[in-house]
């Protein structure tokens, strides 16, 4: 298990590089970036999916999903600043983003599952300032972070 | 993923993923906005936040987060 301090570095690391760039590094890359070995990256990587928390690809060391990004795209089609280069991990965690770029305007835009007619969600900052249609819900047909015994610190 | 935007509460419910036990997560977006914007996902930022998130503050945020998430009904 890491150090608290190398969970920090690595966990700001990955998180600066999907914020600025909608992409992640492979475990080499944030190998060099930390000065650490690359089995000691491979782990960090695994361990930091499993608590903020994400995934990697099934069967690989390639990030897949870092809350509130995902790296694989999903329906959730993020735009910030004028600039459509992100995807959010899901409906909610894609209302969360704006705290990753303060002073920047965020646009969610997301097909219904139901009928795949266009949702659109606008935010600065605190401000929600465009929600489209002005019926949009959220829901979710399981509890946020499964099941308590497992959950991780979410 | 299970935690999704519908156009309406009409369409969430005609969803094939509906699950009328957890019927208490469905409200307007502005509200699920509300919920993600505790400490939680608003200190993501910060340069410790692992070791935040095991902190006092952490532990307090992660409570009141717990506190406001709806639960299934069985």
């Amino acid at each position: 298990m890491a150090e608290l301090e190398l969970l920090d570095r690595g966990y700001t690391a990955v998180m600066r590089r999907v914020t600025d760039t909608g992409q992640a590094q492979h475990y080499t890359e944030l190998a060099s970036e930390l000065g650490i070995e690359l089995t000691a990256a491979r782990e960090l990587i695994h361990e930091l999916v499993s608590i903020t928390p994400g995934w990697t690809h099934p069967g690989t060391d390639h990030l897949a999903s870092f809350p509130p990004f995902n790296i694989q795209p999903t329906q959730y089609r993020v735009t910030i600043d004028g600039e459509q280069r992100w995807f959010a991990q899901c409906g909610f965690e894609a209302l969360a983003i704006r705290w990753l770029v303060p002073g920047k305007h965020v646009r969610i835009d997301a097909p219904c599952l139901c009928c795949g007619e266009p949702i659109t969600v606008e935010m600065d900052d605190g401000d929600i300032t465009a929600v489209e249609p002005e019926q949009t819900v959220g829901y979710t047909s399981c509890e946020i972070g499964g099941d308590a015994a497992s959950r991780p610190f979410r | 993923m299970n935690m999704n935007l519908f156009r309406s509460e009409e369409h969430a419910r005609n969803w094939d993923g509906y699950d009328d036990s957890m019927a208490s997560s469905l409200m307007p977006v502005a509200e699920w906005a509300d919920i993600f914007s505790n400490p939680f996902f608003r200190e993501r930022g910060r340069t410790d936040y692992i070791s935040w998130t095991r902190s006092e503050a952490g532990a307090a945020a992660f409570a009141s987060l717990r506190a406001r998430l709806p639960r299934a009904s069985h």
